[in-house]
């Protein structure tokens, strides 16, 4: 067994797992809500039902999106020339000569991936409330069309993002999937990919 | 089947709030207690117990101090209807063969989401956050009867028919252009004015929320492409740039 080292801690993986299967509820009813699936019966029994798992369901993707501040954001907000060298070269994803500069625990892909959740998260958590909720104020309607407009823009962001999230996190980086189940990783992976990481943690 | 309409002739209406009463009773609709303002008015507002209300406007002037408008409010039965277009939940609201709007508490999933987007302000939602508005009395015309209010009009204010030559026979009394001809695809309650609308409480040039129509045609289909343009992105790199293995990565 190759020497391995530790990535993510059980918590994280949890969070993690939770905000994807709620994500995964949302998007689904979401769609339904929008172009009237009524195929999604089968599974949810009826559009009343649908509705509840839709608003729970975004409760649940609230409180695991807050957790995630912790896993995440210090060190998304971490940007640095590194970064934008990163970026210049697209990540290395068009290229298999391209040589990226060394990487932090998360590389800026995933960086950038992370602030632009957790602020379209957030925005979608807010006016989904709105509309839920619906608190009493004279210009109540404006709120709710107000809303309405955010929710379904963050919508479109965050369907277009995540099935990409999804595959780089997959199919395009093989033995980064492991960490949302293992949490460890083989510390010659880790090298290669985060190497800023690794010399900082001192493995 | 034809289209069928409303048309109300405020000028004719004598504010005996008949059709309110008429209204309630067919549609099982309770009475609410209200407290006198010192207006005919009453209640103030459209309720979920209240599907049609007299609106009343005084018109003071020199030569005619004693103006007064009586205008029913209720739902419009627009052709384009911006409660029906946000409507998340099929069949919650639906256009019935004579061109009402209905609606299926059933279906209602209470997401209150039509009261923002109706462009005149008119459903209302129950205890239980399902919808309630006029319904053309939905169950009558599909009989062949006309609606509750139109049928207890003791002066034509409120008349019930085909849209065509209901508009035809207001052009024959003189009014040149209904108000709601044109409006939102052409309402199904048509208003015979004789003043600008505004006289009478009602908005010019009456439109779906802006940013609701901006949803429909612009959001909705970037989410169904958006989805799919990152799956397709995503094969498309798998197969002409291929993962990033551990022996490539520099």
């Amino acid at each position: 067994m190759a020497n391995m080292v530790k990535k993510a801690n059980a918590f994280e993986i949890l969070n993690h797992w939770v905000m994807a299967v709620s994500f995964i509820i949302l998007a689904a009813t979401g769609f339904g809500f929008l172009f009237h699936l009524e195929q999604l019966n089968s599974i949810f029994g009826n559009f009343n039902a649908m509705k509840l798992w839709h608003n729970w369901s975004g409760v649940v993707f609230a409180v695991s999106l807050f957790f995630t501040i912790f896993h995440y954001l210090p060190v998304s907000l971490s940007l640095g020339s590194d970064d934008i060298a990163w970026i210049s070269k697209a990540g290395g994803y068009f290229s298999k000569k391209a040589v990226v500069p060394p990487q932090d625990r998360l590389n800026t892909g995933q960086k950038l991936l992370y602030l632009i959740v957790l602020t379209v998260g957030t925005a979608i958590a807010v006016s989904g409330l709105i509309i839920w909720l619906r608190p009493a104020a004279a210009d109540i309607r404006k709120w709710v069309l107000l809303s309405h407009l955010v929710h379904n823009i963050g919508f479109v962001l965050m369907v277009t993002i995540i099935p990409l999230h999804i595959y780089l996190a997959t199919l395009a980086n093989p033995g980064t999937f492991r960490i949302m189940v293992y949490g460890t990783v083989p510390l010659e992976w880790a090298k290669k990919r985060h190497a800023k990481w690794v010399q900082k943690m001192g493995f | 089947m034809s289209r069928k309409a409303l048309v109300i002739s405020p000028e004719l209406c004598i504010g005996c709030r008949g059709c309110q009463t008429a209204c309630k009773s067919w549609n099982q609709l309770s009475a609410a207690k209200t407290t006198n303002k010192g207006t005919v008015e009453n209640p103030p507002d459209l309720t979920p117990n209240l599907y049609n209300k007299i609106r009343y406007v005084e018109v003071p002037s020199e030569s005619n101090p004693v103006r007064w408008l009586f205008v029913s409010q209720r739902c419009m039965h627009c052709d384009d209807a911006g409660c029906m277009k946000i409507c998340p939940a099929p069949g919650a609201l639906f256009k019935t063969k004579e061109g009402a709007v209905g609606f299926d508490k059933e279906k209602c999933i209470g997401c209150k989401l039509c009261v923002a987007g109706c462009p005149f302000n008119i459903p209302r939602y129950d205890e239980k956050d399902k919808i309630t508005k006029c319904n053309l009395c939905s169950d009558r015309i599909a009989e062949g009867l006309e609606p509750a209010c139109a049928k207890t009009c003791p002066t034509g204010a409120i008349s019930y028919g085909d849209r065509n030559s209901l508009i035809g026979k207001a052009q024959g009394a003189g009014y040149q252009k209904l108000y709601g001809e044109a409006d939102l695809g052409g309402l199904g309650v048509l208003y015979a004015f004789k003043d600008a609308p505004k006289v009478y409480g009602m908005e010019e040039n009456p439109a779906i929320p802006e940013s609701v129509i901006f949803w429909h045609k612009v959001l909705k289909p970037l989410a169904y492409w958006g989805l799919g343009g990152a799956v397709v992105a995503s094969l498309v790199h798998y197969v002409a740039f291929g993962p990033k293995k551990d022996e490539e990565v520099k």
